[in-house]
């Protein structure tokens, strides 16, 4: 009997928790991007972001100057560029389906190269893509190189309301044994439904149900928990940790740089050195 | 339903994450304000958990064969009340972001405001809480979870669209957009509301004090009953002194047949009870067609706009004055208690 589709269900969830935690291991690095600030590497992250995002597509050729942010970036802080990239190959699907919406609606001519007309549809599909790209690597570079604590941390200092914190890590935490306590429980109904390749709509209610139920019981055991340990309210330790040269440096240079790619046609300038 | 950065304006983007924030924020002082904080935040963390674990659990849809999962917005509200369960999926979701890259990070603000606002603060209070507080059963709770999560994925749904037309990212026409987007969304959201009656009615049978906690018997939140007297009153100067004003001169339903088929819109009646109630009817009514006597033809706007709010008044004091006579009818006809 070939494991087949109940084998792969239980795995993708397993699969999940390896990914969760593959992003803190590889938070434990020691590169240059590492040891930046983690006010740093937000702020210029979601500068980075706005920037893209900014772009329209008649401008599209910026955006391939931006690509030097994340091929630097992963260079630099030695993340596995094949594990970021499959990250990137689930999100796509939405992006790619508007994007070809464009390709069908939006026929207007926008350039020529030689005798091939590219219509306004296909850039915007393009540049679709590649805002996609560019978006999802900048918040995947974050967290590969911020651990959860440091960014938690440096969002209350940014007077983040200490309740999400305390929720996001929290989450984050339970995560692991909610998924181990479902895997549990989906290898067990498999195991006893032979012809079956998934729960059945009808087992939906039930099953969701007790794990509903065992998720309030262990609620309350960790809220008795966390009160024996003398918890109070939602509270957060933070240890300070200041600006250094080096993280006043890589703001400046990459809030700057962003700008004036943005703004200043250097593709074209190449491209017509190369002409 | 999750939207990524690259289908996003910074202006779109910036303002959805302003509303987001401000909701997070006027949640957050909601849940302290009570002294509720400390107690909840252990069960909204596992339930973050549980809702993302949930998610994990792919199901089969039996004639399509393929597979889906459910969002679990609604039954977080359903279980947590509505300002802790924003709070929980505004957290998973941000959890997803980051990790998961599930929606970009900086879309966060639409993300949370089509999958969290929408769900909690309006689908929630306005059509599932109603329908439990008639009575906690089986039914009421399928209703409720089905009616409550196809309402608020449609909402969520069309802000998707709305969100990115205004944006100017995609070429797409409005209509054919909401023709794609709405329909799928129904269908998933059908069946998460399915899944989630049962998971409530699970919890009904196995565990019914969670529940009943949640919902007391007989706490029925009764309007102070100035408030609608003074709702209905306001409502009635608006109806009659503003809406009136577009009141349409063409000829009613029955007018229009009539003249189509008699060739005149009002009956002439001869006889003597006729002419009697006629002539009785032109002495009393002191604004005839719904305007001032001496209008001309043509009619005058405020003549129209006094005669709506002078019928509202009169229609107002005649209700009130029967409520009263019977009102008064009933306690002369009780019998007093003897003491």
């Amino acid at each position: 009997m070939f494991p087949g589709k109940k084998a792969l269900q239980i795995a993708n969830i397993k699969s999940k928790i390896v990914d969760i935690y593959m992003l803190e291991q590889l938070c434990n690095g020691n590169t240059f991007v590492h040891r930046l600030h983690p006010m740093v590497k937000l702020l210029t992250t979601v500068f980075f972001i706005i920037m893209v995002v900014s772009v329209n597509r008649e401008d599209f050729r910026i955006l391939t100057l931006y690509l030097f942010y994340p091929f630097v970036l992963m260079a630099v802080s030695e993340t596995p560029y094949h594990y970021l990239l499959k990250q990137f190959a689930l999100v796509l699907p939405l992006s790619a389906l508007l994007g070809f919406s464009n390709i069908i609606f939006d026929t207007e001519t926008a350039l020529l190269i030689g005798p091939i007309e590219l219509s306004y549809g296909v850039v915007s599909f393009f540049t679709i893509i590649l805002k996609t790209y560019l978006t999802v690597m900048a918040a995947l570079i974050l967290v590969s190189t911020t651990s959860l604590q440091d960014l938690s941390n440096q969002m209350l200092r940014m007077r983040v309301p200490a309740i999400i914190i305390m929720l996001i890590t929290m989450i984050y935490r339970y995560i692991d044994i909610l998924l181990n306590e479902t895997s549990i429980m989906l290898t067990a109904y498999l195991l006893r439904s032979p012809r079956e390749k998934g729960i059945k709509i009808s087992h939906m209610g039930s099953f969701v149900g007790q794990l509903l139920l065992r998720s309030i019981d262990r609620a309350e055991r960790v809220y008795f928990a966390m009160k024996c340990r003398g918890y109070q309210g939602a509270v957060s330790y933070d240890s300070k940790r200041s600006l250094n040269i080096a993280d006043y440096m890589y703001c400046v240079l990459v809030c700057s740089l962003a700008l004036i790619f943005r703004f200043v046609d250097f593709v074209g300038l190449l491209g017509n050195m190369l002409i | 339903m999750h939207m990524s950065d690259a289908l996003l304006s910074p202006a779109v983007g910036l303002v959805m994450c302003a509303v987001s924030a401000g909701a997070i924020a006027y949640s957050v002082s909601k849940i302290k304000e009570d002294g509720l904080d400390e107690k909840m935040v252990p069960i909204m963390g596992v339930m973050g958990a549980f809702v993302f674990a949930a998610q994990m659990i792919n199901f089969t849809i039996p004639i399509t064969g393929s597979s889906g999962h459910i969002g679990g917005g609604v039954l977080l509200a359903a279980l947590l009340g509505e300002f802790p369960a924003f709070l929980t999926i505004s957290a998973v979701l941000i959890i997803q972001a980051l990790f998961f890259a599930d929606g970009g990070l900086f879309a966060l603000g639409c993300n949370i405001f089509n999958m969290g606002f929408l769900a909690c603060f309006i689908a929630y209070p306005l059509l599932f809480k109603p329908i439990i507080k008639k009575g906690l059963n089986r039914k009421n709770i399928a209703i409720a979870s089905i009616i409550t999560i196809v309402v608020s994925m449609q909402l969520g749904a069309f802000f998707v669209v709305i969100e990115t037309l205004f944006s100017g990212i995609t070429e797409l026409p409005f209509g054919a957009f909401v023709a794609i987007m709405q329909p799928i969304h129904f269908a998933i959201s059908l069946v998460e509301g399915l899944i989630t009656a049962g998971v409530l009615i699970f919890i009904h049978n196995m565990r019914p004090e969670i529940m009943q906690r949640i919902y007391p018997k007989n706490e029925i939140a009764i309007m102070h009953s100035k408030k609608v007297l003074i709702i209905l009153i306001l409502l009635t100067l608006f109806m009659g002194g503003f809406l009136s004003t577009f009141a349409s001169s063409y000829p009613d339903g029955l007018e229009w047949s009539m003249e189509a088929v008699a060739g005149t819109s009002e009956l002439e009646v001869k006889g003597l009870i006729h002419d009697a109630s006629q002539s009785l009817q032109d002495t009393i009514s002191f604004m005839p067609d719904y305007d001032y006597r001496s209008a001309d033809e043509g009619g005058s706007l405020t003549g129209n706009n006094v005669a709506g709010l002078a019928g509202g008044t009169l229609t107002f004091i005649l209700a009130a004055v029967t409520g009263l006579l019977i009102s008064t009818a009933k306690k002369k006809s009780k019998p007093k208690p003897k003491m």
